[in-house]
């Protein structure tokens, strides 16, 4: 791998991220897939102003935790 | 094999069994689609009054229906032109009526910015399945972008089942966008790309 790809990495790798162009059951779906449920549920419902949801979160627990 | 693969091979197996029993009772393929959409408008009525776990519940039933109409109509040698249009047509009802239930719950619990975002979504699920649509009409294939049916329909019923709806909504809302901006920007590529001068 070339300096020049190493540099570039992170700046393909968001274009492939907006620019979706792989098909289901692939790692990289599987690693968007980590990416969303770990926003859904981590996210503390305070943070998003959810009208619905009730208890902390994980994100929310851990932070607790720390801040007591 | 990866996570999501194996996922959908074990959802798979109680399908598959679904699918032979509509096959051995030859129910057409239509009116389990439209069944499906009956079912949609009964969860988009429980996501209305908060029910998120009964909704969630009747959304995995409908969503059996959604899938299987076009294995039976496979295996019973019934696809048609019409089929597939019917099937996109009441994709759309189902998509609506999902999310005009949410509208109503959070106009109920006077959350404006909830309203739009969910209302957003709703624009943006639509232009996803009406970008695709026209870009076939010119084009060969357009199925790039993350956000498809299959994903927003999982997503609902996470959110539902966790209750975490508004993060899921976020969610479906920004790779709504992203989706149709793929979209939009594949057959632009796709449709330039004899000219010289443009990359493809």
């Amino acid at each position: 791998m070339t300096l020049s790809n190493i540099l570039t990495l992170p700046l393909r790798m968001i274009w492939h991220a907006l620019f979706w162009t792989f098909d289901r059951a692939t790692w990289q779906y599987d690693l968007m897939v980590v990416a969303i449920l770990a926003f859904v549920w981590l996210t503390p419902p305070t943070w998003l102003n959810d009208p619905t949801a009730s208890g902390p979160g994980l994100i929310g627990i851990i932070s607790d935790f720390f801040s007591k | 094999m990866t996570f999501t693969g194996t996922v959908g091979t074990v959802c798979m197996f109680p399908l598959r069994a679904i699918i032979a029993m509509c096959v051995a009772l030859r129910i057409h393929p239509n009116i389990l689609t439209l069944t499906g959409v009956v079912i949609n408008a009964w969860a988009g009525w429980s996501l209305a009054f908060g029910k998120f776990w009964i909704a969630g519940f009747i959304m995995l039933l409908a969503n059996i229906f959604d899938f299987i109409d076009g294995k039976v109509a496979d295996e019973l040698n019934l696809s048609s032109k019409f089929g597939g249009f019917w099937d996109s047509v009441m994709d759309r009802f189902s998509d609506l009526f999902l999310l005009i239930g949410l509208i109503y719950l959070y106009a109920s619990l006077d959350r404006p910015d909830y309203v739009l975002i969910t209302a957003l979504t709703l624009m943006f699920s639509i232009m996803t399945s009406y970008t695709r649509a026209r870009a076939e009409s010119i084009i060969s294939q357009c199925k790039v972008g993350f956000m498809e049916r299959p994903e927003r329909i999982v997503l609902f019923m996470i959110g539902a089942f966790t209750n975490r709806m508004a993060g899921v909504l976020w969610v479906i809302l920004v790779l709504s966008v992203l989706t149709v901006l793929d979209r939009i920007y594949f057959t632009w590529r796709e449709l330039h790309s004899d000219e010289p001068g443009l990359s493809t």
